[in-house]
């Protein structure tokens, strides 16, 4: 235990005597989790997005005026039957007529001619959802066979295919940037770490000879340098933490705006920071104990 | 207590240092190494703290071979084998407390034990007053005297002292030198590795005379003979 808070002391020695360079290693640390972060809430924000278009996305089945109950249940049992269809709904005749004076009401001359016709002329409508807005294509054919033919009126599908691969073209290339940002910045934080140790290590060359002289034990001579790559993960782990919070403080009223569906980044990142922090944590500790055990071995060799 | 036998220590750029050496001091004994430059002498320290390890024999330490020690083990022989420098090797930036302390943290030892061992230590070396001085604020007898407190805060067996005089006035080594003769009388094995003859001739205590890497002379009440 007294060896133990040694180490701590001559830890934070080594830290005091070595601020500026200290300094610049948890400024690139942060430099690089914070591009790790941004990187992350990207993937998380486009992958809400595409999910927020793709949720929009059915197709509407119309069907005749004539076409009864039976028949409406009969093509809806068939359509259930594909595995990709997740959600179908049905709308009766009196529904869509509700829902058309509801849409209509403030256009007068649609509800004259409706009231004109003196009956109702919509039929059912079938609203179906899939998983992937590629199966739609399948389920349209599916469709056009001649017995249900004379049964549909239209059929409705908005395309949003294109708008989807757009925005998975572009998350795919802020993806590869951002991944390229992390490797450039885990490179200058590995190399920036290692020259830091090396230097502190250096500067105590006489130190660590006299150490060695009356009889340190190898763990008390490299103690300092691991504790001292420990204390750079927390502090740039914790100052990414702060930076990211109070960031994503200020973006989340805006995201609110840009995704209807009351997504929140802090919400986000509040309910998975045990392992995101934790997963950089362990990074960042991997790549400055890594870096600081290469330099040791290189100048404490004896 | 110390038994070097058949030694032979030849460096990888072929330089031979020392050659078939073999030597016996017994505990208790002041031994003066001495020798030109470049005859061996300081391999010989470094040998004995297992900084260099021979090519060829063995060097025993209290019946132990610590020419096969391993690398863990080193940090416990050189808890027991008190070594002085010619340079001091103090550190600028702690007091002559702290300095001596400093072998005694990096042991983990426990800070009563070290309020208690640092001012014995301190009084034996009569620094006592100057133990809130840094180095830069004594004299090179000073500071060599604070070396060898540091080096006895283990109560060791062996002190090997390495030219202990080399950067000191006359005045100054005669200190050193009584300073090693009272820590001997205690009974500590003295290696003194030197090539101050008229502290060798004064000591009238066995002299071994290196040459080319062998002992040319070893006498129980011997004298400066280069």
């Amino acid at each position: 235990m007294q060896s133990f808070l040694r180490v701590m002391k001559f830890a934070f020695q080594d830290l005091g005597r070595n601020f500026s360079l200290s300094f610049m290693t948890v400024f690139i640390l942060v430099l690089m989790l914070l591009s790790v972060n941004t990187l992350w809430s990207l993937d998380v924000l486009t992958t809400e997005a595409v999910s927020a278009v793709k949720k929009q996305i059915d197709i509407s089945i119309y069907f005749v005026p004539s076409a009864t109950d039976k028949n409406v249940n009969e093509i809806k049992s068939y359509v259930g039957m594909f595995p990709e269809v997740t959600e179908i709904k049905l709308q009766s005749k009196e529904e869509v007529l509700a829902l058309f004076r509801e849409q209509h009401k403030l256009q007068i001359e649609a509800l004259d001619a409706l009231a004109e016709l003196g009956t109702n002329p919509f039929g059912p409508t079938m609203i179906i959802k899939t998983k992937e807005p590629k199966d739609y294509k399948g389920i349209i054919n599916a469709l056009n066979v001649p017995e249900y033919k004379n049964l549909i009126e239209a059929k409705s599908f908005d395309n949003h295919e294109d708008a989807i691969e757009r925005l998975q073209n572009i998350t795919n290339r802020i993806e590869k940037i951002g991944f390229g940002l992390t490797v450039l910045f885990a490179l200058i934080s590995f190399l920036i770490i290692f020259n830091t140790i090396r230097v502190a290590i250096n500067t105590q060359r006489v130190e660590i000879s006299i150490k060695r002289l009356v009889g340190a034990s190898n763990w008390f001579i490299r103690g300092p340098y691991l504790v001292e790559s420990l204390l750079f993960t927390i502090l740039s782990v914790g100052l990414t933490g702060l930076v990211v919070f109070l960031a994503l403080r200020w973006i989340d009223p805006y995201l609110a705006v840009v995704l209807p569906s009351g997504f929140s980044l802090t919400n986000y990142f509040e309910s998975n920071m045990l392992m995101l922090f934790g997963a950089q944590t362990l990074a960042v500790l991997l790549l400055t104990v890594a870096s600081s055990g290469l330099a040791m071995r290189k100048q404490l060799r004896a | 207590m110390i038994k070097i036998t058949g030694v032979t220590k030849i460096y990888p750029t072929g330089t031979p240092a020392l050659r078939h050496l073999n030597l016996h001091i017994n505990a208790g004994e002041f031994v003066s190494i001495v020798g030109q430059s470049g005859t061996g002498k300081t391999t010989l320290v470094k040998m004995l703290i297992a900084e260099e390890r021979p090519n060829k024999g063995t060097i025993e330490i209290g019946g132990w071979d610590i020419t096969r020690i391993n690398s863990n083990d080193v940090p416990y022989l050189r808890r027991q084998i008190g070594v002085v420098f010619q340079d001091f090797k103090l550190l600028p930036k702690r007091t002559v407390y702290e300095n001596i302390a400093f072998a005694l943290e990096v042991a983990g030892e426990h800070r009563r034990r070290i309020h208690q061992v640092v001012p014995q230590v301190l009084e034996i070396v009569n620094l006592a007053h100057k133990a809130d001085s840094y180095p830069s604020q004594l004299s090179g007898g000073e500071q060599q005297r604070t070396a060898i407190a540091r080096s006895l805060v283990h109560r060791p067996k062996i002190i090997v002292a390495d030219e202990p005089t080399g950067n000191l006035d006359s005045i100054n080594a005669a200190e050193i030198v009584s300073i090693l003769k009272k820590i001997n009388e205690f009974g500590t094995t003295i290696i003194l590795v030197t090539h101050n003859r008229e502290i060798v001739n004064h000591l009238r205590r066995r002299v071994i005379t290196l040459h080319g890497g062998e002992i040319i002379n070893d006498e129980n009440e011997g004298k400066y003979k280069l």
